[in-house]
């Protein structure tokens, strides 16, 4: 028998697959987890002085019974104790965050990098596409498994009761694997990463709508069995403990994963369970020049956030009325509400501030996304045709940028519509006009996050969708963390947020409105100009 | 338009302490058929983007017919472009994506692009996300041969076509010459630059070594010649001025290599009783392998 000197046979080529697959989720990994343990950990470190008023507990607590708070906030359980507070207060928002991420970076990472061409040299290595796909899923679900971890060690350390804590972090690591699960079989039944991301985005939507149509209507509580997010609720941190939820969160995550792992070895590759269209009737409408093509291509992302935007924001319209009446009825909630951070929710226009105001977040992140998308574009080299016909870069960009700021108006106007029509269905008296103009007034944060996005375009290119999110989502995540630990004024009014003017409870204020604006054309100049100069990737 | 079709002057491209472009001058005259040879790595994608505004020279300056190639929105109503690895916006038709480059492109003839289509065996009812390599290419193709600009720019356009395609290809340059477009062709294919270009730039390692007709290039290097004689060898053919390597390759038969004119050799076999004479120029991979023969470390 002779040996080829030099010649190199790994012992185990799946561990490089795992390696491949964990240097593509580092990065937006550690961000999430971090994210993930340390809203917990603020809010629970705060509990004290922020409850320091026996009453305050007594209060909050006596909210639970109204079903609109139950349906926008979560079944409150346990809010005399800091890790139940903690629960209703950053659970959702935690648990939303971590199954978006883990959608996204599932369909990123398996029918994305399919999609791409990049798997068919991985796979004409000795690892079949079962293993492959195996392998990616598990490297995704290390992040959600560390975040439950990093969130019951937080509420440990908090001084939390240790049930609760365990419960709590067993109940959003299992939600994280759920959705990893969720995203991992649409990759496998679609053969395209857009339709495999939609399809888990809609199971996530979906269960949070059951959830909160489930915690809000006692006779539809059974309908939380059928949703994450509501098994989740059910547990029940910090009070009953139940761990049959979680069981069952675990089984359905099992099932879904071992489906998915198994679709894969009955497809092709870059093929799925359902067959991609082979052919179609050209639509030759909106080609005609880059602008049109730019907003031929918003179109459709448009629609799905529009619906996700305006399913939200109908149920805040049909559930202002029962909320506002509530807190008018009972003058000291709404004294409490206003300790929790929310002011004025007595009257409707109040109300409906308070929550158009957290529109500028999904709209500014819409911007974002696009202008990532027009950088993707790029770096794919699908706008290299475009960047050789006699179109000038500012053109290019600037089609780019209009289709973007034409799409986050029609989002805000659909949420404005919707939460006029909720209320207007359920008999209430908001204008149409004040609740436009409360929608309307969050565009100048979503202008500065386009405009961050545009600059970072301009000049840092892979930067464009971080950039984005700073405005919005980062200024509100400043607010947020500066008000709970009781930072100096500065830092809480570096976020936009903190000079917004509550619209419709109060008029726009328009010195506000028009320095943002101002600053964002500011950025999206200065991202013009780098756009003109630098060269094109891919 | 007097102004040469394509004109670079001094056009360098470092990336960091990288030197993709090395001072590269070159000019290309309106209607001629240019091949731009060279290695993977030469410096041919990165002067095609240079040319076409998509990437900044650090220095030096091109132009398309005299304007300045930076100013993307004149420069490209001058030409159309098929980049080395098309990448098509998946979602969208065959169709869709020829409809786009005509309406957003520098003029397009339909009838002809529609003649196009039928030639290269294009489906344009299909997402481009099914599309082959060699598809993709068509469409890339298609779209800038349907043009009446006054210049194409092809990089590596026919790496994935098949033969019978590669054939059409040809033609298409062919009857684009015959239109008066320039054509600015960069490739692998050998056989293709030879069968099309009129004039052809060599480059290495980021600087051009050689830019010379056809014509010049053979002339340039060594030809093979081979000579069947009766009775005595030619004598003293090996102190010939341009004769190299004489060798014995069977009876009464000789060959040697041969550079620049022919005239001292011809005089020297003239003393032997010549039966047959054969001269076969290099080809265009003879010549690019005595260039980069030893670069490649074969």
């Amino acid at each position: 028998m002779t040996t080829a000197r030099g010649l190199s046979v790994p012992a185990a080529p799946g561990r490089a697959i795992t390696g491949l697959a964990l240097r593509q989720l580092r990065r937006t990994g550690l961000i999430v987890l971090g994210l993930t343990a340390a809203m917990p950990a603020l809010v629970a470190t705060t509990y004290d002085s922020v409850m320091a008023d026996p009453a305050a507990a007594d209060g909050i607590a006596r909210l639970a019974g109204n079903p609109a708070i139950r349906t926008l906030f979560g079944e409150p359980v346990a809010l005399d104790r800091a890790g139940g507070f903690t629960v209703w207060r950053v659970g959702t928002f935690v648990a939303v965050l971590l199954a978006a991420w883990a959608i996204l970076a599932t369909t990123r990472i398996t029918r994305g990098e399919e999609d791409a061409g990049r798997w068919d040299v991985l796979l004409a290595s000795r690892v079949p596409l079962p293993e492959v796909a195996a392998r990616h899923l598990a490297a995704v679900m290390i992040v959600p498994v560390a975040a439950g971890g990093a969130v019951a060690a937080v509420l440990l350390l908090a001084g939390t009761e240790p049930a609760g804590a365990v419960v709590h972090g067993a109940g959003i690591g299992l939600l994280g694997l759920f959705f990893v699960a969720v995203a991992g079989l649409a990759a496998q039944v679609f053969p395209v990463r857009a339709s495999a991301t939609g399809a888990a985005v809609a199971v996530l939507g979906g269960g949070l709508l059951a959830r909160m149509i489930g915690d809000g209507l006692t006779e539809l509580g059974w309908l939380r069995w059928l949703s994450p997010f509501g098994l989740l609720a059910l547990t029940e941190p910090y009070a009953r403990n139940d761990v049959l939820p979680l069981l069952v969160l675990l089984a359905v995550a099992v099932v879904l994963g071992g489906a998915a792992i198994v679709a894969a070895g009955h497809r092709d590759v870059r093929g799925g369970l359902v067959a991609a269209a082979a052919g179609r009737r050209s639509r030759l409408v909106l080609l005609g020049s880059v602008e049109a093509f730019a907003v031929r291509r918003v179109l459709r992302p448009l629609t799905g956030w529009a619906l996700g935007v305006g399913a939200y924001y109908l149920l805040i319209g049909f559930t202002t009325l029962s909320v506002t009446d509530f807190l008018t009825d009972n003058p000291a909630f709404a004294a409490e509400a206003a300790r929790a951070g929310f002011t004025a929710l007595g009257a409707v226009e109040g109300f409906t501030a308070t929550l158009f105001a957290l529109l500028a977040l999904p709209v500014g992140g819409f911007t974002a996304v696009r202008m990532s998308a027009f950088v993707a574009a790029e770096t794919g080299r699908q706008l290299t045709l475009s960047a050789a016909q006699p179109v000038s870069r500012f053109r290019l960009l600037a089609a780019e940028v209009a289709a973007a700021t034409g799409g986050a108006v029609v989002l805000v106007t659909v949420a404005g519509l919707a939460v006029w029509a909720g209320i207007a269905a359920t008999g209430g008296g908001l204008t149409l006009l004040a609740a436009l103009a409360g929608a309307w007034n969050t565009l100048p944060i979503v202008l500065l996050s386009l405009g961050a996005a545009t600059c970072a375009t301009g000049w840092t290119p892979r930067a464009a969708g971080v950039a984005g999110s700073m405005p919005a989502t980062g200024g509100f995540l400043l607010l947020v963390i500066a008000d709970s630990v009781g930072a100096p004024a500065w830092v809480r009014e570096l976020s936009p947020f903190a000079h917004l003017a509550p619209v419709p409870l109060a008029g726009v204020d328009w010195s506000v409105a028009l320095a943002m604006t101002g600053l964002a054309v500011a950025l999206a100049t200065a991202g013009v100009a780098g756009y003109r100069r630098r060269d094109l990737h891919g | 338009m007097n102004d040469p079709a394509l004109r670079a002057v001094h056009l360098t491209k470092r990336y960091g302490r990288v030197t993709a472009l090395d001072d590269l001058s070159l000019d290309v005259p309106a209607g001629e058929v240019f091949g731009f040879l060279g290695p993977n790595g030469a410096g041919k994608s990165t002067t095609i983007r240079m040319l076409l505004g998509l990437a900044r020279p650090t220095s030096g300056r091109a132009w398309i017919f005299g304007t300045d190639a930076t100013d993307v929105a004149r420069a490209h109503r001058l030409l159309a472009y098929v980049p080395a690895d098309v990448a098509l916006w998946p979602h969208l038709t065959g169709a869709e994506i020829l409809h786009l480059q005509a309406s957003t492109g520098p003029g397009t003839d339909l009838a002809y692009r529609d003649e196009l289509v039928e030639r290269f065996a294009l489906d344009t009812a299909k997402p481009a996300r099914t599309y082959s390599t060699g598809n993709r290419q068509k469409v890339a193709l298609v779209a800038a041969f349907a043009t009446r600009a006054p210049l194409l720019v092809l990089d590596e356009p026919t790496s994935g076509l098949d033969p019978l395609m590669e054939r059409e290809f040809r033609t298409a340059v062919r009857q684009a010459r015959d239109r008066g477009q320039t054509v600015f062709l960069s490739s692998h294919q050998l056989d293709e630059v030879e069968a099309v270009c009129d004039r052809v730039a060599i480059l290495r390692a980021g600087q051009l070594v050689e830019i010379a007709s056809m014509e010049q290039l053979r002339g340039l290097r060594r030809a093979e010649v081979t000579v069947s004689y009766t009775g005595a060898p030619p004598p003293g053919l090996g102190e010939v001025p341009g004769v190299e390597s004489v060798e014995q390759v069977g009876e009464g038969r000789l060959r040697f290599s041969l550079v620049g004119a022919p005239a001292p050799a011809l005089r020297a076999l003239a003393a032997a009783d010549v039966r047959a004479l054969a001269i076969r120029e290099p080809s265009l991979e003879e010549i690019f392998l005595d260039y980069y023969g030893t670069a490649a470390g074969r």
